[in-house]
């Protein structure tokens, strides 16, 4: 089960420091709802997880980061990870570049494209699910990059950047999740209606 | 006493062949006191749950069952590695070919069997089983069997590499399993290249799943003191597995016992042997307990037996009129991994090759490859003769199609085209000698029955009114009763079937059948044969079947053969009891046997009346008084051996109206007229039919297993897969002519399977005849509302 997403999230922040955070391999894992970075391998090498909760299942990846490529002048990274649910029975391969343009009054803009790959029970229950989930939790990624932009900077809404880093949830949460999903689902039957 | 009166009121005592009886297991069915596979506890038994691969295609680099073990409650994890020092890691399937029984090295679709976690219940084993670590390297998946035979594909089967000598034909690649043909190329291809007018029609016969409610599953007991192995399993063909079962584990077949218990449906799915059987046996031989597997419904979709995956091509060549010169079909057949599909050995096709249908044309030719992909094995017949679904399909829809080109009616092209009444036997182009048939009378009864021209008009007037209606026909000709065992056989076994008959001093019966009900109410039914037979009651005649420690050898049911064979025997060997019968009665008598005739239930001297003995008198006899140097007893067995198969026909007409803003199809009208020769129980065949058409409708309109690239399944659960329901299910109207089978004793040809074969393209037909008048020839199944509104969609038809 393939699904390719394009996504563009407006940040708060200048292209430098959008940039400067988006090397940071540890703080981009952390935008993602519960996942994180468990072991820096070196060159460009990660071990990490991530564990999801929708519904009544919970579903825990463990897996490999690998950094293929970080292009400082087109401001691009280029990372692919790989994870098998702890179970395995099901697994996921995310190959995504994500790079950093510039926008007006000093904000930036971060672009990603993106191929997922769900294999095993994962695909066959939740295929008709997949791409409403993969975009719901991009969205829940672009936010709190964005925060985490905003937080480089100075003054009130970087202060209120970092308090809402401070409160994100550990993992991703349920309900909230699921119902995102289904507003999302329900905007793509009627947006495919004409 | 000796009036007509009281031989009708005799006959009819007898509840034989002809009238409906009530189905004899539906007592205990209908208060849930059926006994399957999973109501059997044995003391001391474990549970075993299988490990699945999450990949279509992989490498394994390691199992760590460490974890796993440690489980309290886990008794054992079974992988490749255990099995390969008893040779037990690979099995031979039906098919001639080899499959895994737990992954070895590599899987090859995503589900299969990669270890086997044995623990003290099921849900320890559950959750045993996610403790097992196995570490996969992916590699390159192959769905679509166009490209399985192309430069680029990834190779399936490395074990095969090199070997090119397939069991059926030379392999022309690594991912090619067999080329079957049946007729003549060359004289076709003339045909073809002369004709006024050819017809040419690609389509899919998809992937889809039998689904019987009672999933497969066995309990395997291993007793290490009489060295026995008892294996209660829901298998379709007992003997055959306890035949099997000894090759492999090399225990003495007498050693072996197999037990079929009652059957929640078997449909094609529980024909084969499946590795957890194999590695569920081992595990109750290594541990001394025995060990109960059973599948749940996701791996019931995903693993066990699939039906179809035909990917077919059919081709007609006819003079103007309409009359048929010549006919081509070429089919790729997707196997997926393995090729495990259960046809009779010579056949690796099945009968694919009654693909000429009811029709009388004069050359024709059949290819057929089988290809690899990374999907799970199968290729049964659900609720068919082998491939005779594919076939009928195939013809009957290239039927419609030359029809519509030719602006000829399709029931005129049919009539044109039948096999006329007086020309049975009739031997088809393709090798096959239909036994009877009277296809006209068929389609005329059905004609008229429904008002064929009367819907033609109002059809005319809908399309007027820019409404979708469609009105599909199909006259099909079907093969079972496998089969003489002079072609028919599963590995090397004969395809004979068997029946033992023993007649009790005061008169009652008991019989047992190499063959194994699944639903088809053979309690019910041979029961009536012995009774219309013997003239003893069909309630004091009790049928058993499936142990195969009491029953006689026998191949089992599947392709509709229990009645064609099993009843052919049950028939044969009462004959063998009346032959002796009379003996006895002659002796009793004291005249001549020639001075004997038969009458209902007991023989009589001709012209005395009064002088005459019941078959009860004759059973006390059999067992006191017999004649001077005959055996005492009255009991005999019968292994039949057809001289043919029979064809059961029929003629099926559906009507369809379609939502043109939903593409939601009611199915307005579903009229099957179908002829099985002689009938033994009218109620029960109503009811076979009923079932078939239902899931005849289940498999156009909406059942299908569709993969993606990477091969993961998506439908394996009963959310997807559509299960049909009396919500869901159409009226059905059924009517009948009878032309009896005349090789078979009683003239029966089987029944179950004719409503599911007959009823698919019928479908098909109405819902493409919904589009015939915008150039529409064919749509591919499933024909659900999302499919069709596609359709409707690219021609337009949409409002805004």
């Amino acid at each position: 089960m393939k699904v390719d997403l394009n996504k563009e999230f407006s940040l708060p922040g200048t292209s430098v420091q959008a940039w400067t955070f988006l090397q940071d391999i540890r703080g981009v894992a952390s935008c993602m709802p519960g996942a994180e970075i468990t072991e820096d391998l070196g060159d460009g090498n990660y071990k990490g997880k991530v564990k999801a909760k929708i519904g009544p299942a919970t579903m825990a990846f463990n897996g490999d980061i690998i950094i293929q490529n970080i292009d400082a002048e087109k401001r691009e990274l280029h990372m692919i990870g790989k994870g098998q649910d702890t179970k395995g029975s099901s697994s996921a391969t995310m190959d995504l570049r994500a790079w950093v343009e510039d926008a007006e009054d000093s904000k930036s803009v971060l672009q990603g494209v993106a191929t997922v790959t769900v294999n095993g029970k994962a695909a066959s229950l939740g295929g008709r699910m997949m791409t409403q989930v993969a975009d719901q939790m991009l969205n829940q990624f672009g936010k709190s990059f964005a925060n985490n932009v905003a937080s480089m900077g100075e003054g009130e809404e970087a202060e209120m950047a970092r308090d809402k880093i401070a409160e994100q949830p550990g993992e991703l949460n349920g309900l909230a999740f699921a119902w995102s999903v289904f507003v999302g689902w329900l905007g793509s039957i009627f947006s495919s209606k004409k | 006493m000796d009036t007509v009166a009281d031989k009708q009121e005799r006959e009819g005592s007898l509840n034989g062949v002809g009238c409906s009886r009530k189905r004899k297991e539906d007592a205990r069915f209908i208060q849930g006191k059926g006994n399957y596979t999973d109501d059997i506890k044995m003391p001391g038994m474990l549970f075993a749950d299988m490990v699945r691969s999450p990949y279509a295609h992989a490498r394994i680099i390691s199992i760590n069952t460490e974890k796993a073990l440690a489980l309290p409650g886990v008794h054992a994890v079974l992988t490749a590695a255990d099995l390969k020092p008893l040779n037990l890691h690979w099995m031979p399937t039906l098919a001639g070919d080899v499959q895994a029984v737990l992954a070895d090295e590599k899987v090859h679709f995503q589900y299969q069997e990669v270890a086997l976690v044995v623990a003290d219940d099921r849900y320890i084993a559950a959750d045993a089983i996610d403790l097992v670590e196995v570490e996969y390297e992916e590699l390159p998946v192959l769905v679509d069997p166009h490209k399985a035979m192309t430069a680029e594909a990834p190779i399936l089967r490395e074990d095969l590499v090199g070997k090119m000598e397939g069991a059926h034909s030379k392999r022309e690649h690594d991912n090619h399993i067999f080329n079957w043909q049946a007729g003549e190329k060359d004289a076709t291809d003339r045909v073809f290249d002369a004709a006024e007018v050819t017809v040419s029609q690609d389509m899919v016969y998809h992937r889809v799943h039998p689904c019987p409610l009672e999933t497969c599953g066995c309990v395997a007991s291993m007793d290490k003191i009489n060295g026995k192995l008892t294996v209660y399993l829901t298998s379709q063909a007992p003997h055959v597995v306890r035949t099997v079962v000894s090759t492999l584990s090399g225990l003495p077949e007498s050693s072996v016992r197999i037990v079929s218990p009652d059957i929640g449906g078997g449909f094609g799915n529980k024909v084969g042997i499946y590795p957890a059987y194999v590695a569920s046996i081992v595990a109750s031989i290594v541990l001394g307990v025995p060990v109960k597997w059973v599948e749940d419904r996701m791996e019931n979709i995903s693993t066990t037996a699939f039906a179809r995956d035909y990917h077919m091509r059919g081709e007609l060549a006819a003079d103007s009129n309409g009359i048929i010169k010549g006919l081509r079909v070429n089919v790729l057949a997707d196997h997926g991994a393995f090729d495990s599909c259960a046809d009779p050995s010579k056949f690796p096709a099945g009968f694919m090759h009654i693909c000429t249908g009811s029709y009388d044309i004069p050359v024709a030719h059949l290819n057929v490859d089988g290809v690899y992909t990374n999907k799970a094995p199968g290729g049964v017949s659900y609720r068919c003769s082998f491939r005779v679904t594919e076939a009928v399909y195939v013809i009957e829809r290239t039927m419609d199609v030359l029809a519509q080109k030719l602006g000829i009616d399709k029931a005129e092209i049919r009539r044109r085209n039948f096999v006329k009444k007086e020309q049975f036997p009739y031997t088809t182009c393709l090798g096959f000698e239909l036994d009877s048939g009277d296809y006209h009378t068929a389609l005329e009864k059905v004609l008229d029955a429904v008002d064929y021209k009367g819907l033609r008009r109002e059809q005319e007037e809908k399309r007027a009114n820019g409404e979708l209606m469609g009105i599909g026909l199909v006259t099909f000709t079907e093969v079972v009763g496998a089969g003489p065992s002079k072609s028919c056989d599963i590995l090397g076994v004969g395809m004979f079937d068997s029946a033992e008959i023993r007649v009790h001093p005061t008169g009652s019966v008991m019989a047992r059948m190499g063959t194994i009900t699944q639903g088809q109410g053979h309690q019910t039914t041979y029961a009536q044969i012995i009774a219309s037979e013997l003239g003893i009651t069909s309630d004091e005649i009790a049928i058993e079947e499936g142990d195969t420690d009491t029953s006689p050898y026998g191949l089992g049911t599947y392709g509709s053969r229990s009645t064609p064979v099993g009843g052919a025997a049950t028939a044969v060997a009462a004959r063998k009891i009346k032959a002796k019968a009379k003996k006895i009665a002659a002796h009793l008598l004291e005249v001549s046997e020639d001075d004997l005739e038969w009458e209902v239930d007991r023989f009589k001297v001709k012209g005395v009346p009064g002088q005459e003995k019941t078959m009860k008198d004759i059973a006390w006899a059999a067992y006191n008084n017999v004649p001077e140097g005959m055996e005492p007893g009255l009991e005999a067995v019968d292994y039949y051996d057809p001289p043919n198969f029979t064809f059961p026909f029929g003629a099926y007409l559906c009507v369809v109206d379609i939502d043109k803003d939903t593409g939601v199809t009611d199915i307005r009208r579903f009229y099957a007229l179908d002829d099985c020769g002689t009938r033994i129980n009218p109620m029960i065949i109503d009811g076979q039919i009923h079932g078939g058409l239902t899931e005849g409708y289940a498999v156009a309109m909406g059942q299908e297993m569709p993969y993606d690239e990477e091969g993961n399944l998506l439908g394996n659960t009963l959310m997807d897969y559509f299960l049909p329901t009396f919500v869901e299910t159409p009226i059905w109207e059924t009517d009948y002519t009878v032309t009896p089978s005349p090789h078979h004793p009683i003239g029966a040809k089987g029944v179950a399977e004719s409503p599911h074969v007959g009823s698919i393209p019928t479908f098909t037909s109405a819902m493409v005849d919904a589009f015939a008048h915008l150039d529409v020839t064919h749509m591919d199944m499933p024909h659900n509302a999302y499919r069709v509104w596609k359709q409707i969609k690219a021609l337009g038809l949409l409002d805004n």
